[in-house]
């Protein structure tokens, strides 16, 4: 008896006593040959041993515990040359890899037996990863790449509107993606209102959307997380890269600080949309700015073989003014400082201190009357995280971290006839805290499983003014907190759990259970994203949004892993969902909380997606099923409606032809459903005025977008030290007149009608962009 | 670096051809059941009382409203004194010679196929208007150039309470259908100056303009804002277009208010 329980906790521990022989720890980093850089998800297979291996991890670590004996490993990564090596294991062993470019893509048709199946056998659904290089040939708006846009052409993942780096996730809002650049939070992934997102790509080195169950580390949105990793840079050679484009201009430096000890990179990036203005006849309109810039800066240093610090930075500015009359700026700033610690071979540490930030300001004048509005969301955050490699078989990772959020809402500053009066909105501070664990383990072959759980809490802090409203949003009581005491706490335990069991080399089947919590949330009332949304925390009225989402996968592959296949189904249950009152006014109101209703929502979908990864000709085409619904208090007789970003059918293809080692061709197509909407059902004349009746929210829909887009990439030089290319492009080749809004109005032209105006924004834009490097 | 950076060449091509366009759409819009529509307000003036009640029509009809005949409408003050009023034209409702008085509360009550709608409204006390002057701007963006003439109201805000104004704009005797609002949000006590602007018209030599200041109370105040919001095509498409919530009972559409009001005239130069 006393033995039994003595030893069940042996057979508890995953696999670490089981084997009698010695196991010794092969361990390193793997790292581009040509720049240094450290290689994000790289497999590793032991060629003896089947279905052992590992992958490297998000610092391109990997460590391997496996028996003693003689092993060929192989390393592999997309686009990379695989590199096998033999090792006579026989103690703890140190193996840095460096892997090398594919000189061309050409090159791949020919080697066979050696494509990868990681969509099979890795235990993840519901993840998109995409390799920059993967990107470059996608035809976009004014030649700009863009990793939102890129993303918003697989399958679950659709774009916000025409020209919008805004995305929803599995028919969750713009605002439930966590969206992280080297882990700090990037509160407004958009420039000029979205046509551009502010990751410039130049900068970025890898980039993975979990849009099903998120790992156990991520926590504080809803539907999905996007973790942006930058690059660390050249540790190797100076170099620099450039592009000329259309509407924008970007450069980048790059190289080692010590050779091959550590590296910076800089980047920047600036579009020059007002130098057009300067063209105009119209004086207003020439004093009138329009722009954005970026500046990405990133260093890191190896202080000895375990320990390694990183610094990067993002900063960026949309500036926009009419004359002096009006102007805004909005941007973000992050900062992240991390250390990298291998406590041993088996157990690697990162410690991260970020920082993030987004602001905008508006500036106002008219006559003797100047306005100043200030609003700020601001993060302080600390996290550490552990990553131990227990065996082949089981990767432990636990962890917490700590941030504390400010919340600016408003600073309103008014100066009429020099009389000066200020409207502050109080303040929101917020403390927030989670602690996680989760193992990734292998019982058999043909099983994985990895379950995980986080545990967060979000306390809301004073000082500050909390309100209570009644049901028709008037104050009915104000409590004032002082300094530092806790208004509400939110805990929230997320389970996390996901099987993949493995049929065969090309196929398998995999399942997943998710629960995330979100105290953030952005009250948005315009149609397309403004910078002026408006962060709010969870408080005494607004609650912790919660969703649990199941989902289900079959994925399969063709032809030596040629074709990758893959089938998913999901369903997502919300609560606590938000949504705004009749006529609701939520910016600059110290009551914005009493414009918002409560409830609960579904989102359900079908994802298909069938991918060629090799050849000449590779591309994929991403086809979504899928319905999103909420359930509100106070609208639409409290039953089921469409939400905004609804849409039954999302078809996206995309496909690129290298017609020789200088042209490749490409085009992507997509079609959707249109957003649901608004739109009156009647119309009647009040002091004049025709004024449009409207029924029910969102009881309409827009019509169905599709769009086709065409680039052309020709290589004009490339030698060993020069490389320079030209990139051709048309948006919108057929010149589809999307509808980006509808208008009902009077008809100017006859008072006894009304009409509905549809508004486009782009048809047929072509662009070029001249990229250099050196 | 291996080669010196003066060596970036720097081309710069542009092609562009940036099109935003609109068109005039047909859209299948549902059709609905018919609204009351209530236009009512007392003001401080004689003969003021004023009620017209119309309906809803389908969308994609001619803009000719049906007046709502034959309804029963009453007036009562704050004591219950009531007064009925008489249908002057068809669906327009007038009480002759009656005058409302500052600070007190008046309560409309509409009877129509057998439903009751009540609605109540405080009139505020009068602000006047100190001066009535034309201001003019530059005018870029809109029309290529040229100048826009509009008027500028300068009032006194009283101190120490909460304030709400309306500006009614008479041009050349024709009643403008644009909104004006004001509170005395952050300038409580100062002297305001309101302009009355539209981006899209000016005024002309010659015009004579009339600018009727009206204090309101904080329904009607919230009613017009957001009327302004739902018929303006100025400002962002919000994404929740809304009825105007109404201060009357039943679920019609449409307003009651009292309120005072001032006035002003200027011929414009």
């Amino acid at each position: 008896m006393n033995l039994r329980i003595f030893v069940l906790p042996f057979f508890l521990l995953p696999g670490i006593l089981a084997f009698p022989q010695a196991k010794f720890t092969l361990s390193g980093y793997v790292k581009d040959g040509k720049t240094g850089e450290e290689l994000i998800g790289t497999s590793i297979a032991v060629k003896e041993l089947t279905a052992t291996g590992t992958y490297s991890n998000q610092y391109g670590f990997y460590s391997l515990t496996i028996p003693a004996g003689n092993y060929n490993i192989t390393y592999q990564y997309i686009g990379y040359e695989p590199k096998t090596i033999t090792v006579s294991l026989q103690q703890n062993m140190k193996q840095e890899i460096a892997l090398n470019e594919k000189v061309s893509e050409l090159k791949e048709v020919i080697i066979t037996g050696e494509k990868k199946n990681d969509n099979v056998v890795k235990n993840e659904m519901g993840v998109e990863k995409l390799a920059l290089r993967e990107i470059k040939n996608v035809p976009v708006l004014m030649g700009e790449k863009d990793v939102l846009k890129t993303l918003q052409l697989t399958p679950g993942v659709k774009s916000a509107g025409e020209g919008n780096s805004g995305f929803y996730v599995r028919g969750g809002a713009a605002d439930q993606n966590l969206i992280l650049l080297d882990e700090a939070t990037v509160y407004n992934s958009s420039h000029l209102l979205g046509f551009f997102s502010v990751f410039n790509s130049d900068a970025i080195k890898d980039v993975t959307l979990y849009k099903g169950s998120q790992p156990a580390e991520y926590g504080g949105r809803l539907s999905s997380v996007l973790d942006i990793r930058m690059k660390d840079g050249n540790d190797k050679d100076f170099g620099v890269e450039g592009g000329i484009g259309v509407i924008s201009s970007r450069l980048k430096v790059e190289g080692p600080i010590v050779k091959n000890k550590g590296s910076f990179t800089i980047s920047g990036r600036r579009t020059y949309a007002d130098l057009f203005l300067l063209l105009s006849r119209d004086t207003t309109l020439r004093k009138s700015r329009l722009y954005f810039y970026d500046l990405n800066a990133k260093g890191n240093y190896e202080i000895d073989k375990n320990n390694r610090v990183f610094i990067s930075g993002y900063f960026g500015k949309d500036v926009a003014g009419f004359a002096s009359r009006f102007g805004i700026d909005w941007g973000n700033g992050t900062g992240t400082i991390r250390w990298n610690h291998l406590f041993s071979d088996r157990l690697f540490s990162n410690t991260s201190m970020i920082f993030s930030n987004y602001d905008y300001r508006i500036h106002l004048s008219f006559g003797s009357t100047k306005g100043l509005i200030i609003s700020r969301i601001r993060n302080w955050n600390l996290k550490q995280d552990y990553q131990y490699f227990i065996n082949s078989k089981s990767t432990l990772k636990f962890g917490f971290n700590s941030i504390y959020h400010t919340i600016i809402p408003g600073v309103v500053t008014i100066e009429s006839n020099s009389r000066i009066s200020e409207l502050h909105l109080t303040n929101k501070h917020a403390w927030e805290n989670a602690v996680y664990i989760s193992d990734e383990y292998r019982p058999f072959n043909s099983l994985s499983l990895e379950f995980g759980m986080r545990f967060s809490s979000f306390s809301i802090v004073g000082p500050g003014s909390f309100y209570s409203y009644d049901a028709s949003g008037n104050t009915i009581d104000t409590i004032n907190y002082s300094n530092g005491k806790f208004v509400k706490t939110y805990f929230n335990p997320q389970p996390r759990v996901s099987v993949n069991y493995i049929i065969s080399d090309r196929s398998s089947v995999k399942a997943s259970y998710a629960r995330n919590a979100q105290d953030l949330h952005l009250l948005s009332n315009s149609t397309s994203g403004d910078p002026t949304d408006s962060w709010i925390s969870s408080s005494n009225n607004v609650k912790s949004e919660i969703a649990d989402q199941v989902a289900l996968g079959y994925f399969r592959n063709f032809k030596e892993n040629i074709y990758e296949f893959s089938a998913e189904v999901y369903f997502k249950y919300l609560q606590n969902q938000i949504d705004y009152k009749d006529g609701a006014e939520v910016t600059l109101n110290e009551n914005a909380e009493s414009q918002l209703l409560f409830g609960t929502g579904r989102a359900y979908g079908l994802e298909l997606f069938l991918k060629k990864k090799y050849g000449k000709l590779n591309g994929w085409i991403g086809y979504t099923l899928a319905r999103s619904e909420k359930r509100i208090e106070g609208i639409n007789n409290n039953k089921y409606y469409p939400a905004k970003q609804d849409r039954t059918h999302d078809i996206s293809i995309v496909g690129i032809y290298e017609l020789s080692k200088k042209w490749t061709i490409s085009a992507t197509w997509v079609y959707y459903t249109g957003n649901a909407v608004t739109f009156p059902s009647g119309k009647y004349m009040i002091n004049g005025l025709v004024t449009n009746y409207y029924t029910e929210r969102n009881g309409y829909r827009m019509p169905a977008y599709h769009r086709l887009d065409a680039g052309v990439t020709w290589l004009n030089v490339k030698t060993s030290k020069f490389e320079s290319s030209f990139n051709f492009s048309c948006y919108n080749v057929y010149g589809r007149e999307n509808a980006y809004s509808i208008d009902f109005q009077q008809d100017p032209k006859d008072a006894t009608k009304t009409q509905a105006v549809q508004t486009t924004l782009f048809r047929w834009v072509p662009s070029v962009t001249y990229n250099i490097k050196f | 670096m291996r080669k010196a950076a003066a060596n970036i060449i720097m081309i710069l091509i542009i092609v562009i051809s940036f099109l935003s366009c609109t068109k005039v759409v047909n859209f299948n819009l549902n059709s609905s059941s018919p609204r009351l529509i209530v236009e009512s307000s007392i003001s401080d003036q004689p003969s003021s009382c004023y009620v017209k009640l119309t309906q809803s029509v389908n969308y994609n009809e001619p803009n000719t409203f049906p007046a709502v005949i034959g309804a029963t409408v009453v007036l009562y003050d704050e004591t219950g004194k009531y007064y009925s009023l008489t249908e002057s034209s068809p669906g327009v409702y007038t009480l002759p010679s009656f005058r409302g008085v500052p600070g007190k509360a008046y309560s409309l009550s509409i009877s129509t196929s057998g439903k009751t709608y009540v609605a109540t409204s405080r009139m505020p006390d009068a602000v006047n208007i100190d001066t009535l002057y034309q201001e003019k701007l530059l005018y870029g963006p809109y029309r290529g150039g040229g100048e826009l003439k509009y008027v500028v109201v300068n009032y006194h805000d009283p101190v120490g309470r909460k304030n709400y104004y309306r500006f009614v704009e008479k041009i050349n005797k024709v009643v403008q259908s644009a909104i004006y609002l004001d509170d005395d949000l952050l300038k409580d006590g100062n002297l305001i100056s309101q302009n009355i602007v539209r981006a899209d018209t000016s005024l002309k030599t010659r015009d004579s303009v009339t600018i009727f200041l009206q204090t309101i109370d904080k329904n009607v105040f919230n009613y017009f804002t957001q009327l302004r919001d739902v018929t303006d095509s100025y400002g962002g498409q919000t994404a929740t277009p809304a009825n105007p919530i109404s201060n009357f009972s039943g679920g019609v559409l449409g307003y009651f208010s009292a309120y005072a009001v001032r006035s002003k005239s200027i011929i414009i130069r």
